[in-house]
């Protein structure tokens, strides 16, 4: 049980759709089809559609836990393991947001200087990044929200852009459905972990939303508009490229943007990627303030401090990243702890909540 | 008769001095010592003449400001009365002359403001306690002219004036029910300047009304001499460039936001009254938009914001295109902007800047000089050295086509004050283009979008109904449904009573020919 | 006031070193097209074309060459030769001569695949004799690379040339049982470039060509959709019909040995007919004649393609998506076994406003 939030900084529950797709939609997006089709081949969006699923269980379990302890995740960390332990393992989700934040820059500005300006320099425009997302969490969590709805909306237009590649696509590249054995299924959807992570973030803001167990159907729906986005997408992409030719393409995404043509404009994917940034934008803030409000319920450190503390651990660690194979390392630790968090934690947790609340109940009566 | 009314009076008056007595006041002071009189003796307007009382022979004597007072009220309303009637105390001045604001007091600590309000004080030989207050101001006001920011074609043609009273009086014509609340209240400690702020109640949240009294009372200044200073004052954010209060000098238009439910601003001497709580949006949509078919009304504001939003990012994006991004240039296009460019040394961002002061200064210059010389540099400026400078081969003739345009689509917002944020915003937009070209777009307008959605207006969301996203505010926003469909008053404004007028349930549904 | 004098220390610093390479539009010449010949010794000899922008309005090219033993000295060569930085961003078009595409173009779209500036509109093109002397003429008045870029879109969309840029060639290249193919260009005239045929390659190499008169069944193969015009002998008659619309469908009749059945559906009008009227009898007459000589030309088409060994079509890209566990190591032979059936199906839906 925790304090509850005022009414003036709360938010009203269907916002919660675009606090989780906007958390979800990252950077991921920009190159997951040929990780996946690496092991289910061209049967990989059969993945996706499975992994998208599966994460409507640990959604459930997530409104579960706060429900019952009625708080966020420190909340129920105390309520489980007692005080003490409880924030230690809190601390650890400072740490998985911290990496979170820093696997989307990096990769961005990667993005950014493969793609555009290979001089780029990665402090500069990390430090520009932040203190634009300290800015936006000064605001506190309407703000934050505001860009995650924002974030969402207005570059949504660029779904459409990938219409373009339907003129070329070559629908008989999906054909046989079912062509892959059960076991190459499963390492394919666990290889989405890095493109579908974000959506465990209820757990931080569950004090902040307004009539908070309303917002469940609001987070389910929000999965479910991503997964079909994935899917579709993954859909679009298989059937645009051959499969050598994808396997060999580490932005897909971007790349068939390089098709995109209009009347105005001759190469789309440069104003694609400027785009990304108002996309990745509210990955930074939801996991700047995440993290900053975990500093402060569990170490009372104001969370104006605790924001400027982790933008600045975010700024020094960024310039470490200097290469594709360490970038690529550090991508793959956040998916890793990533699926550590949402699949192995989250049910943990779930399950020691439910006996934790049972012996509470004894020793009540 | 009279003497029981006289007896009342005194009566109060006794009372009344008795409180003060209470209060540790000293209504025994001798008036001739007080401090006000000698520092106005100092100036030359300062009039104090004496008379006689005709009948009874008594002395009495008038001190008054001769530049805030009607002479002619005092000669032919108060004076002849005054001689020839039977003045033995001052309580028979109110009976005496036919002025309706006439009062007794003997409250010394009021005369300093009453003179400056253009009262004319009376005192009375043999009466050293009290005296009494006429009523003859100066009224110096301008006739009710034509709107000119917010000119229309259609509609009223009344603008507020620099009196209060008038606009108050033109507001109240328009709502006359008793609801409408006005309170008064006085602003700046040499101006003085008058303050009303106008709401409905049972309509107006009182949150709103409430926030706006707690802070025009906050106020601590000096010389108020219009209502923009209370803008800059009273505004959430007093670092924003935007301004947070909606401005008009329409009384229709200040009507026509009482009724929506916000609370309405006006400062004495100042012909603009202030709207809050606003949103971004209301910015872009001109009074004249309720006066057209609501389809016509929502494409003009349509075409608004697009020109707004062409404004604010057709010269980032020229300098975007053209430092770095050649790739996005349709290839008939390239050769149009490459032959335009050839001859020109400057880069694109110097180029812009180039254009874009010269726009400003144009602007500028038309602004400081009188309407006819204005004119004729707008015309000197946007021909000739538009055209002299593409010859010259300082900016190319494409680039000033947009600049141009721009600046165009700039002045299309119909309240000015946007229109001067809307150009200003262009800078910022271009340092980051020449910085990082369209990243460099994008990311400034991350932190305009950031900048917008932390503003407030007296508490409530600027950003609304965009953010908080709330799909029936949208009815009058960017565009404009018709008048049947705004039953309800706008959510943000959190109304004590939501409903405009009933919405007709029963809508009849007439098929073909019947 | 710490804030303040932050942010100045700020603006400063991204002022100074936060800024990227800039490439002006005027400042740079922008690479439009580009080709790749052989010369002797095995060199390669590289061109690259960068228009010239007139004050009036006129755009010229210029054309830079090098010589070298690989594709990345060119670039090298190109670059010191140059006054301005060469950028790729705005290629239009690139030309193999027919020399390199038989040894293979690998080497030369490995670096377009890989530079991101490059866009996947591109169009390939193999140059009957030179690319140097396709790239040094000067056609029409937008520039040679808008020219030939031109010239490539309108025959494809409206005429007989199958569809292709550098996206297709290399989803063709990369697709497993699927081989791509180029148009060919040649110089006829000084100032006129012609469309000669289509290149068919095995991989990334040259193996044959396809004379003008076969693109139009060439088409009506590989295309989704696709428009065109063929002439036609009827009798003593002759008629020009154009097609509007034509779908083709692909479907396995059988398996071991694989038999396919590819169904062509046309939509067409008459252009030109030399006979006197046009009666419904003759439109008939027409429609079965036409049908009977795509299916004779696209069956022998097919049969030639199974003879060398390659597959513009697809076709065993087609039967991979119809069985599970397909193993391609043994569809080299299988290929030469599949039996192909042609059916034509032609609508005439009109003959033009005379009869």
């Amino acid at each position: 049980m925790q304090q509850p939030v005022p009414e003036r900084l709360q938010v009203s529950p269907f916002l919660v759709l675009y606090l989780i797709m906007s958390m979800q939609i990252g950077i991921g997006v920009l190159g997951y089809q040929r990780i996946i089709a690496k092991d289910a081949g061209y049967d990989a969006w059969i993945s996706v559609l499975a992994a998208g699923l599966s994460i409507h269980i640990i959604i459930w379990m997530i409104y579960k836990i706060c429900g019952t302890v009625e708080g966020d995740i420190v909340a129920a960390n105390a309520y489980v393991f007692g005080k003490k332990i409880g924030n230690v393992i809190s601390s650890v989700f400072i740490f998985y947001l911290l990496i979170f934040a820093l696997a989307v820059l990096r990769t961005f500005i990667e993005v950014i200087q493969v793609w555009m300006f290979p001089e780029i320099s990665t402090f500069w425009y990390s430090l520009v990044f932040l203190l634009l997302s300290v800015y936006i969490v000064f605001g506190g969590f309407r703000t934050v929200t505001g860009i995650a709805f924002f974030c969402i909306v207005l570059p949504s237009y660029l779904l459409l852009t990938f219409g373009f590649a339907l003129k070329y696509a070559e629908y008989r590249n999906l054909l046989p459905i079912f062509d892959h054995s059960l076991k190459e299924f499963a390492t394919s959807a666990y290889n989405m972990s890095l493109t579908y992570i974000g959506f465990e973030i209820p757990l931080f803001f569950y004090p902040f939303i307004k009539d908070a167990p309303k917002s469940q159907k609001w987070a389910h729906l929000g999965v479910f508009l991503t997964t079909i986005i994935y899917t579709v997408l993954a859909i679009i992409t298989f059937t645009y490229f051959s499969e050598a030719q994808l396997a060999k393409s580490i932005w897909a995404t971007l790349e068939m943007w390089k098709i995109v043509s209009m009347p105005f404009v001759e190469r789309f994917e440069y104003i694609g990627i400027a785009n990304w940034n108002l996309i990745i934008l509210p990955n930074i803030c939801i996991a700047l303030w995440g993290g900053s409000m975990i500093l402060k319920r569990a170490y009372k450190l104001r969370q104006k401090k605790g924001v400027i503390l982790l933008a600045l651990i975010c700024l020094v660690a960024v310039s470490f990243f200097d290469t594709r194979a360490k970038i690529n390392l550090l991508n793959d630790w956040t998916a890793k702890i990533g699926f550590a968090v949402t699949y192995v934690y989250i049910p943990i947790l779930f399950i020691a909540t439910l006996i934790a609340k049972k012996v509470k109940n004894k020793n009540e009566n | 008769m009279r003497q029981l009314f006289k007896k009342k009076l005194m009566q109060d008056i006794e009372k009344e001095a008795a409180r003060q007595d209470t209060e540790g006041q000293k209504p025994e002071q001798y008036l001739n010592e007080h401090e006000w009189e000698k520092a106005l003796l100092k100036s030359h307007d300062f009039k104090r003449t004496f008379y006689v009382n005709q009948k009874t022979e008594k002395k009495f004597c008038f001190s008054f400001i001769s530049t805030l007072v009607d002479e002619s009220i005092l000669q032919n309303n108060a004076l002849p009365y005054l001689l020839e009637g039977e003045l033995t105390e001052i309580v028979d001045v109110k009976s005496l002359i036919p002025i309706a604001d006439v009062q007794v007091s003997d409250h010394n600590e009021d005369i300093e403001t009453k003179l400056f309000n253009g009262y004319v004080l009376l005192t009375l030989e043999g009466e050293e306690k009290y005296f009494a207050f006429i009523a003859a101001q100066k009224e110096v006001v301008r006739n009710v002219a034509q709107p000119e920011v917010e000119f229309s074609v259609i509609g009223p043609k009344e603008s507020f004036v620099e009196s209060l009273d008038h606009n108050l009086n033109m507001i109240r014509k328009r709502v006359p029910v008793k609801e409408l609340i006005i309170e008064n209240y006085t602003v700046g400690s040499l101006s003085k300047s008058g303050v009303a702020i106008l709401y409905i109640d049972g309509i107006t949240n009182k949150d709103n009304v409430n926030t706006v009294v707690q802070r025009v009372k906050d106020i601590e200044f000096d010389e108020i001499t219009d209502s923009s200073y209370i803008v800059q004052l009273i505004s959430d954010n007093q670092n924003s460039p935007f301004p947070q209060l909606l401005d008009t000098e329409r009384p229709d238009r200040i009507a026509a936001i009482l009724a929506e439910g916000k609370v309405a601003i006006l400062v004495d001497g100042s012909p603009h009254a202030l709207i809050g709580p606003t949103t971004l949006v209301e910015f872009f949509g001109s009074f004249e938009d309720y006066f057209l078919n609501y389809l016509l009304s929502s494409f003009f504001r349509l075409v608004r914001l697009f020109a707004v939003a062409f404004s604010i990012l057709i010269t980032p994006i020229y300098v975007a295109a053209l430092s770095y991004h050649y790739e996005l240039i349709p290839k008939d296009l390239l050769s149009t902007l490459i032959t335009s460019r050839r001859e020109i040394p400057l880069p694109p961002i110097l180029e812009a800047l180039f254009l874009e002061l010269t726009i400003e200064l144009l602007r500028e210059a038309g602004a400081r000089l009188p309407t006819k010389v204005g004119q004729t540099i707008g015309i000197v400026g946007g021909i000739v050295i538009g055209t002299a400078s593409v010859e010259a081969g300082l900016t190319s003739n494409v680039l000033l086509i947009i600049v141009a345009l721009a600046a165009l689509a700039s002045f299309t917002t119909p309240v000015y004050r946007m229109g001067n944020t809307i150009r200003l915003l262009r800078f910022p937009f271009l340092f980051f283009a020449e910085l990082w070209g369209m990243l460099g777009i994008v990311v400034s307008f991350s932190f305009l979008l950031a900048h917008l959605l932390k503003l407030t207006s007296l508490g409530r969301p600027f950003l609304e109904p965009l953010y908080p996203p709330r799909i029936t505010d949208f009815k009058d926003a960017i565009i404009r449904l018709p008048f049947t469909m705004q039953y309800n008053r706008p959510q943000y404004l959190r109304t004590e009573n939501p409903v405009r007028f009933s919405e007709k349930k029963a809508k009849q549904k007439k098929d073909i020919d019947e | 006031m710490r804030i303040r004098s932050f942010f100045w220390v700020l603006a400063a610093g991204i002022t100074l070193s936060g800024c990227v390479e800039k490439e002006i539009i005027d400042d740079v010449n922008i690479e439009m097209g580009v080709g790749y010949d052989f010369v002797e010794d095995d060199k390669i000899e590289g061109t690259v074309m960068i228009p010239i922008f007139n004050p009036d309005k006129k755009i010229g090219n210029f054309t830079y060459s090098a010589t070298a033993a690989s594709s990345r000295d060119l670039i090298q060569e190109v670059q010191r030769k140059s006054a301005q930085p060469l950028v790729t961003g705005s290629l239009e078009i690139a030309l193999f001569g027919e020399g390199i595409a038989k040894k293979g173009i690998r080497e030369f779209t490995d670096a377009f695949e890989r530079d991101a500036s490059i866009g996947a509109r591109v169009y390939f093109a193999v140059a009957d004799e030179s690319a140097k002397s396709i790239l040094s003429g000067t056609y029409g008045n937008r520039g040679n690379a808008v020219h030939l870029s031109q010239l490539i879109k309108h025959n494809m969309e409206t005429r007989n040339l199958p569809i292709t840029n550098m996206h297709l060639y290399l989803f063709d290249l990369y697709q497993e049982g699927k081989d791509p193919y180029l148009p060919i260009l040649k110089k006829v005239e000084p100032e006129i470039i012609d469309i000669v045929g289509i290149a068919l390659f095995k991989d990334d190499k040259l193996k044959s060509e396809l004379p003008p008169d076969k693109m139009f069944f060439f088409k009506l193969l590989t295309d989704k959709f696709s428009e065109g015009a063929y002439k036609l002998d009827v009798g003593k008659e002759k008629v020009v019909i154009k097609d509007l619309d034509s779908k083709h469908k692909i479907k396995l009749t059988k398996r071991d040995p694989y038999n396919i059945t590819v169904e062509i559906k046309i939509k067409g009008l008459i252009r030109e007919y030399t006979g006197h009227i046009v009666t419904p009898e003759i439109i008939k007459k027409i429609e079965k004649e036409f049908e009977e000589q795509v299916n004779k030309e696209a069956s022998a088409m097919i049969k030639d393609f199974q003879e060398q060994g390659i597959d513009p079509v697809g076709f065993g890209q087609f039967i991979k998506s119809k069985t599970r566990g397909f193993d391609f190591k043994r569809w080299e032979d299988e290929y030469k076994n599949l039996t192909v059936n042609v059916k034509t199906d032609m609508i005439i839906t009109e003959v033009g406003i005379v009869e």
